[in-house]
């Protein structure tokens, strides 16, 4: 008898404390603007360094990338009704096969930096507790400036974003246009292939520049 | 990632579209949104047509003004074609203004004004654009966005050849728009079809890359475009009435 009640006192302080620990770090680390600032500082410092190789700035630039994306969530968000169309080893396969498309597609230009600074403006709560961070690209020499707004989510006490706004053109809503029309021409198979076959092209371009 | 929005944003610009200030586009109402059975599809009942003449432009682009564009990126540096930019785009700011005050915003009006008269002067003709260094930012308006936030809905969405994307408002837009920038400055007719293929093809060269990269990453091209139009159009409106015209919460929270 005792022993367990000590137990059980013992595991009761330890989540207590766990909680409180969790409560903190939730307050201070994960703050929306934090997780963007910390995103878009960290991806300057990777595309700053000239003595990587390519490949390899891409290797951290996805990792870094994925750290601060919900990327099951932004899948979810992409294929919105049609995401029960698809059987669940079809919806891992989806997932794996979009996060291939994105990286190929925006990890092409990186070799690309031009001094780009980005400059947090606002953040927004949204009605359903989701928030925006608004944010300004500059790149300078009269060149016009970029707006872009990240939505994040807390998951878990996590801030991670959701969705990447573009002057104005959400990216969830205009990848899920196009997927629902190639849901909607034939099907999941028809959607899979159509995305594997994009894929396969950005990665033979890649190679051959 | 920006670049390809910017590349799928862009094309709103291409050929006369150009005309428009910024990517500048348009845009269907909540009720047609909801017709469509989807918060990110455009109404396009004429689909078919709208597809055939997507087809066109994009033709015309690859075969004609993307050379003109490559071949005016190699002549001309680039700082260069955004000063012929910004200066053609200073001799809009009266229009801009004007826009701005039939949509019931005075201060902005006085900003496009303000900005008109100290880059045409200080800025030379519009060549430098002093005023944003001032903190007098460029307002993106146009006769669409007007109609727009006048209550005037969309129609259906609409591609034209030798035009970007439009809907029916934005395309009555579209011709006031290219009417009342001309008419201040009585231009004889080949003067400003002459400033009009010199932006067009001077404008295409700054957004070589984008359009590429749009083009080649996309699945499929005319609805990611059709997309981006009608988002950024709702936007640019949405902004003027201070108000978003369409509940964003769904996009976020409908997954089932």
């Amino acid at each position: 008898m005792m022993p367990r009640i000590c137990i059980s006192r013992r595991t009761s302080l330890a989540a207590a404390v766990m909680t409180a620990v969790l409560a903190v770090s939730a307050a201070v680390a994960t703050e929306p603007a934090a997780v963007v600032t910390k995103l878009a500082d960290d991806v300057i410092a990777v595309l700053k360094q000239d003595d990587l190789s390519k490949a390899a700035k891409r290797e951290r630039l996805e990792r870094l990338v994925l750290a601060s994306v919900d990327f099951d969530t932004l899948s979810r968000l992409v294929m919105a009704r049609n995401w029960t169309r698809l059987s669940e080893v079809q919806q891992g396969e989806f997932k794996r096969e979009f996060k291939r498309h994105l990286s190929a597609t925006y990890g092409r230009r990186i070799d690309n930096y031009q001094n780009e600074t980005v400059h947090i403006l606002s953040t927004r709560e949204e009605v359903r507790g989701d928030r925006t961070v608004k944010s300004r690209i500059s790149r300078g020499g009269g060149i016009e400036d970029v707006l872009v707004d990240y939505r994040l989510r807390q998951h878990d006490g996590e801030w991670k974003i959701i969705d990447f706004i573009i002057e104005g053109v959400s990216l969830v809503a205009n990848f899920r246009s196009q997927f629902q029309e190639l849901m909607s021409r034939g099907g999941p198979d028809h959607l899979l292939s159509a995305l594997r076959k994009k894929t396969a092209e950005e990665e033979a371009r890649e190679d051959a520049v | 990632m920006k670049r390809i929005v910017m590349g799928l944003l862009a094309v709103g610009l291409l050929v006369p579209g150009m005309a428009r200030a910024e990517p500048g586009l348009g845009a269907p109402a909540p009720a047609e949104a909801d017709a469509s059975g989807s918060d990110v599809t455009e109404w396009d009942p004429w689909e078919g047509f709208n597809r055939k003449m997507f087809w066109f432009n994009e033709k015309l682009d690859v075969y004609v003004l993307e050379p003109a564009g490559k071949g005016w990126d190699w002549v001309l540096p680039d700082p260069l074609q955004r000063a012929i930019r910004r200066s053609l785009l200073n001799f809009r700011e009266p229009w801009v203004m004007t826009n701005d005050v039939l949509q019931g915003k005075i201060v902005a009006g006085g900003n496009d004004l303000a900005r008109f008269l100290t880059n045409t002067t200080v800025g030379v003709a519009g060549v430098f654009d002093v005023a944003a260094h001032w903190g007098l930012e460029r307002n993106d308006e146009d006769f669409g966005q007007t109609l727009g936030v006048w209550g005037v809905g969309p129609g259906p969405y609409l591609v034209m050849p030798l035009a970007g994307p439009l809907n029916i408002r934005d395309g009555v837009g579209y011709g006031v728009d290219t009417a009342a920038r001309v008419w201040p400055f009585y231009a004889p007719f080949l003067v400003s079809a002459g400033v009009t293929t010199l932006d067009t093809v001077n404008s295409r060269s700054l957004i070589l890359d984008e359009i590429d990269e749009a083009r080649k990453a996309s699945l499929d091209f005319y609805v990611g475009v059709r997309n981006a139009y009608g988002q950024r159009r709702r936007r640019q409106i949405a902004d003027s009435r201070e108000v978003d015209t369409y509940d964003a919460e769904d996009l976020y929270f409908q997954t089932d």
